[in-house]
């Protein structure tokens, strides 16, 4: 990644997109959207000062949600060009409101809050579209219950749940729990205001709160305004505090996620959604156990599969090594349902098609392997750009022309053209520079023969 | 630069890789005890160093605080070396002047759970850095020209396709092909799916391309019987019927393929009633006999075992096309298609394996626990959902066998000194980010010789790593890393020839001087891995920045 | 007639296309929406089979 932000016959253009083609292979022209960052390029040094100082918080796109981001921000922590992006949807000052903190707090004085989108045009022999995949939004399948149930995670959010520098540097702490730890955080900080009232008010009457209360209730103080308030404001603080030390005796039983369930084709080879396989999702899932039995070791995965698809290179070998290593089970059969059982658990309903029998086990997490689904834009930048798709939505190619696409000129790569490992995307996108290159060096031929 | 060791100015990096280091090690101890090593005289830390900020403030340290030598502690050399001595490069240091130390896979790693042990064993990796930092030499980097010339090693449709595509890029290309005709694997095979393209028709035309070519020169019944040289400047023997060519070759593509095993003893294999899918291939391609009405199938047979662990990718491809096939020549056939798992990964060929069950293959998953027993005219097997045994009648049984390496597989490997895997597989260089390059550099793989691949796939790599050969076609040249190894100590070499011998990659060799038999190191194939040093009785040789000085320097630093 | 190669998306892919162009010596233009280029895979902790940190 870092050597596509270093090369030097390389120009980056991030946070861009591409509005018109025109023209033909070895010939196009090519107008390109700069949106604007407010934030100068060349002056940011990505030092991160003003995320910090950032008041808003924004659900992070990167985590999946996960964690929170500042309405000034760098996409994620590595992330090239390390320039800071102010999100227009969220940033007070954008927004008619008072603030500019970041201004004031930039040092290399890079945001710029009058900064327009720039159109750029470029003339290239040929383009290759490696647009990518979106992840399958699996609360369209209601009787996996998705987003009602707190511990049904995706497998990429389990991915930032499993990354050290994910929303909870690698624990496999619960959603539902990190719930309710932020629950306790929240009233830890309404206790400690309230507290702090009540603190004055006893140092007044020099009395402890709690003595007072109960003579109060029996009606000693009766008339008595100013006490009536410290009795109001103690009722209220009681308000805070026992549910506090509910869900702070609830969270001592706490412990990170050890018993996970993957649900393979969630999305894919559904007829309702995506009849085709994406091909990935079975090893995504059994990397994930293996990589969460190294963090907690006692962790059993199961697997829910049609067909365990290992299909590349030492990757049924790697099926075999996590069960025997990482107490990964394999069970044949489709899920039917996902309900909530108690303390949050995920309840697994399903038809063993081994042991011919309907199934239902708890678990503590469950993972669902979503589809690869043909990313949203797509559509649109066919038309821009000028190709067909197939019925799916992905770039349409042939198996004898894998990387062509219906227009002579333009190639794809990678999940854009339909879903793939890491190894074939980068297999394909060395074919698609290939195809590319064949139209650069012919115009530098043809440049050569006209020269002579 | 500096020449006496009071002049040298060490700056030290420290990483905290988000909380992947910072989580487990002291950072404020290690950035204090830093601070306090000798000619030590900047500290930083950073939460990426990696990241533009963090390479932003070496060069700026290396500027405003003149250092002469850096160390960065942090990850592993294997992914960031290079960033962190381009970088230096950039701001005007040495890139040779740079030292790394890796305390996230030696220290917080590996000692997540004894944090304070963690603390202790990088100050010492940081300290013997540091040590090792202060000798550290300015090196030049090394160029070498390219030959503009491809050798591609095998004329099936993958070597066909990347000898194609460079050519049609300009290059000149030398094929070599075993067999009499170029076509490889598609000379076996009937139709290809999923559009069921005509495999030979393909073949045809993929050939007269390729023999038509200007750019090509095609060597059949011939194969390669030495290989001198490096990247760039190979010299290749070719060995065919009118005897032995001698050419020079820039690049070189292993597109070997691969050959459908053969299941002596399974399943009563005989050729006859229970033969391959490859067999298949022709009897659907001659036109099958009439009277076969009733055809089993089996999936995973010789694979996915203890001899065989791998899948082989495209069996159960095969099997439903051919399944398919059967169908349309025989329409009241019944085919029963016998699996484990039914590999139909990706579009098409879910799509296939979903119109292949509207148009009546019937699929039975069977457990390898209990495999399906093949009779004379019946094939018994447990049938999962039913709960019981099934007979199926059978006139013929169809084994889907593995692809399996292809014969002299281990014989190229030792000529080009490229590994290959515990499957008889080629192996490349990264199994993710690098599928179709080697480990050694100007050698590429593509096709089933890597693993086994559909057409779509093997078109895919021969087109991938046509592209990734091209890139040292295209520069002409080549820079090489410096870290080699050199004849420190000319008049301690007696040539007795012993690391020639040891060298992995064919990068010494012994020559009469004026001072007699000496080894001479040819640069740019030498990757500085060290066997030579470190076998040489006589400490004639050496490896730049890790030389013997350098290392002792480190081991008394730990011993401080 | 142009010599330059654009990319759209700076995902594995699209990273790996524009790397082989610019290392042949042809100018390549990346256009990525997002605000930095990774994809998909920058999200994933670590890659099968080596376990190697995915950027």
């Amino acid at each position: 990644m870092l050597d596509v932000g270093r090369h030097p016959n390389l120009e980056l253009l991030a946070y861009s997109e591409v509005e018109k083609v025109e023209g033909e292979a070895g010939n196009f022209k090519v107008t390109v959207r700069r949106k604007t960052r407010y934030v100068e390029e060349d002056r940011c040094t990505g030092c991160g000062a003003c995320a910090e100082k950032c008041p808003t918080a924004v659900p992070d796109a990167f985590n999946e949600g996960l964690g929170a981001r500042s309405a000034i921000y760098s996409y994620f922590a590595q992330g090239i060009p390390s320039t800071h992006t102010i999100d227009p949807d969220h940033c007070r000052q954008l927004n008619g409101k008072k603030c500019g903190i970041c201004a004031k707090t930039c040092q290399a004085e890079a945001i710029n809050f009058e900064q327009e989108d720039r159109i750029i045009e470029l003339n290239v022999g040929a383009i290759i579209i490696a647009a990518g995949y979106d992840i399958f939004d699996p609360s369209l399948i209601p009787e996996y219950r998705y987003r009602e149930i707190a511990n049904v995670v995706t497998a990429i959010e389990f991915e930032r749940l499993l990354s050290a520098s994910g929303p909870t540097e690698g624990h496999m702490d619960r959603p539902s729990d990190r719930a309710v730890l932020a629950e306790i955080a929240a009233l830890e900080k309404k206790a400690k205001k309230s507290q702090k009232a009540l603190d004055k008010l006893e140092k007044k009457f020099d009395e402890p709160s709690a003595a007072f209360y109960g003579k109060y209730q029996a009606g000693e103080y009766e008339g008595d305004e100013d006490r009536k308030k410290w009795a109001d404001k103690y009722a209220s603080h009681l308000k805070i505090v026992e549910p506090l030390e509910e869900l702070k005796k609830k969270a001592k039983r706490f412990t990170v996620a050890k018993r996970l369930a993957f649900i393979q084709c969630v999305g894919s080879r559904d007829f309702r959604f995506y009849p085709f396989c994406s091909g990935y999702c079975c090893m995504h899932s059994i990397k994930e156990a293996v990589i969460a039995q190294e963090h907690a070791p006692e962790t059993t995965s199961t697997i829910f599969g049609m067909d365990i698809r290992a299909i590349g290179k030492g990757f049924e070998e790697y099926k075999i090594r996590g069960g025997n290593n990482s107490n990964i089970t394999y069970v044949r059969g489709r899920i039917a349902e996902i309900t909530e059982g108690p303390n949050n658990n995920p309840v697994v309903t399903y038809e063993n098609t081994r042991e011919r029998k309907v199934e239902s086990r708890e678990f503590d997490m469950v993972v669902l392997a979503t589809a690869c689904a043909p990313t949203k834009g797509i559509g649109t930048l066919a038309k821009t750009v000028g190709v067909e798709l197939d019925k799916y939505n992905f770039i349409k190619t042939s198996s004898l022309s894998p990387v062509d696409t219906t227009t002579p000129g333009i190639f794809v790569c990678g999940c854009a053209e339909s879903p793939m490992d890491v190894p074939e995307s980068v297999a394909q996108a060395s074919s698609a520079a290939q195809r590319a290159a064949e139209i650069a060096f012919q115009s530098e031929l043809e440049k050569e023969k006209a020269v002579a | 630069m500096p020449d006496k060791k009071e002049d040298i100015r060490i700056g030290v990096f420290l990483c905290h890789c988000g909380s992947n280091i910072a989580g487990y090690l002291d950072m404020e101890e290690l950035e204090e005890f830093s601070r306090k090593l000798p000619h030590v005289t900047f500290v930083l830390r950073n939460l990426y160093t990696c990241s533009e900020g963090g390479i932003n403030e070496i060069k700026k340290a290396i500027e405003e605080q003149n250092l002469n030598r850096v160390v960065v502690a942090s990850c592993t050399p294997r992914t960031h070396e290079p960033l962190f001595r381009s970088s230096c490069g950039e701001a005007g240091l040495n890139p040779y002047l740079f030292e790394m130390v890796n305390i996230r896979d030696q220290c917080s790693w590996v000692h997540m759970k004894e944090q304070e042990a963690g603390t202790t064993k990088a100050k010492d990796l940081i300290r013997m850095g540091v040590a090792k930092a202060a000798l550290l030499e300015p090196q030049e980097p090394i160029m070498s020209e390219v030959q503009r010339r491809a050798l591609v090693l095998g004329g099936g449709i993958a070597g066909m396709t990347a000898s194609l595509a460079l050519a049609n890029r300009g290059y000149e290309v030398v094929l070599i092909e075993k067999e009499e005709s170029l076509g490889g694997m598609l000379n076996n095979l009937n139709k290809l799916s999923p559009t069921m393209t005509d495999a030979g028709a393909l073949a045809d035309e993929k050939i007269k391309a390729v023999t038509g070519h200007v750019n090509i020169t095609v060597f059949t019944k011939a194969k390669v019987t030495e290989v001198r040289g490096f990247i760039g400047k190979y010299n290749v023997d070719i060995e065919t019927e009118s005897g032995v060519t001698t050419i020079d070759i820039g690049v070189i593509v292993v597109s070997t393929g691969g050959r459908a095993f053969v299941p002596e003893g399974l399943y009563g294999y005989d050729g006859k009633r229970v033969v391959t899918q490859l067999e298949m291939e022709k009897l659907l391609k001659d036109g099958l006999d009439t009277d076969i009405k009733n055809v089993v199938m089996i999936q995973c047979v010789g694979s996915r075992n203890e001899e065989r662990p791998y899948c082989s990718r495209i069996c159960c491809q095969t099997a439903v096309k051919n399944a398919m096939l059967i169908r349309e020549q025989n329409p009241d056939s019944k085919v029963s298609i016998l699996y484990r798992d039914m590999q139909m990964y990706g579009v098409e060929n879910e799509e296939m394996f979903r119109d292949s069950k509207a148009k009546g293959v019937r699929y039975i998953n069977y457990d390898p626990a209990n495999p399906p027993q093949v009779e004379f005219d019946k094939v018994r097997v447990y049938h999962p959902l039913f709960g019981r045994d099934m007979d199926l009648p059978v006139d013929l049984v169809v084994l889907s066998t593995p692809v399996v390496s292809q014969e002299g597989a281990e014989e190229i490997s030792q000529l080009l000194r490229v590994p290959i895997d515990e499957n008889g597989f080629f192996l490349e260089g990264h199994v993710k980010l690098k599928p179709l390059d080697f480990a050694t550099d100007g050698i590429f793989l593509c096709g089933s010789a890597r693993f086994p691949a559909n057409i779509r796939e093997t078109v895919a790599q021969g087109l991938g790593a046509a592209s990734r050969a091209s890139i040292p076609l295209a520069k002409g040249s080549i820079v090489v890393e410096p870290i080699i190894s050199v004849l420190a100590d000319e008049d301690a070499c007696r040539g007795c020839g012993l690391c020639v011998a040891l060298c992995p990659y064919g990068a010494l060799e012994v020559r009469t001087t004026e001072k007699g038999r000496k080894v001479h190191v040819i640069d740019v194939a030498c990757k500085g891995c060290g066997v030579c040093a470190a076998t040489c009785y006589q400490h004639a040789l050496s490896i730049n920045s890790f030389t013997d000085n350098q290392i002792e320097a480190q081991l008394e630093a730990f011993l401080d | 007639m142009s010599k330059d190669i654009l990319v759209i998306g700076g995902g594995i892919a699209g990273m790996q296309s524009s790397l082989d162009l610019a290392d042949m010596g042809i100018k390549v233009h990346l256009v990525e929406k997002l605000p930095s280029i990774g994809g998909k895979m920058a999200q994933l902790d670590k890659t099968f089979p080596t376990n190697d940190c995915a950027i």
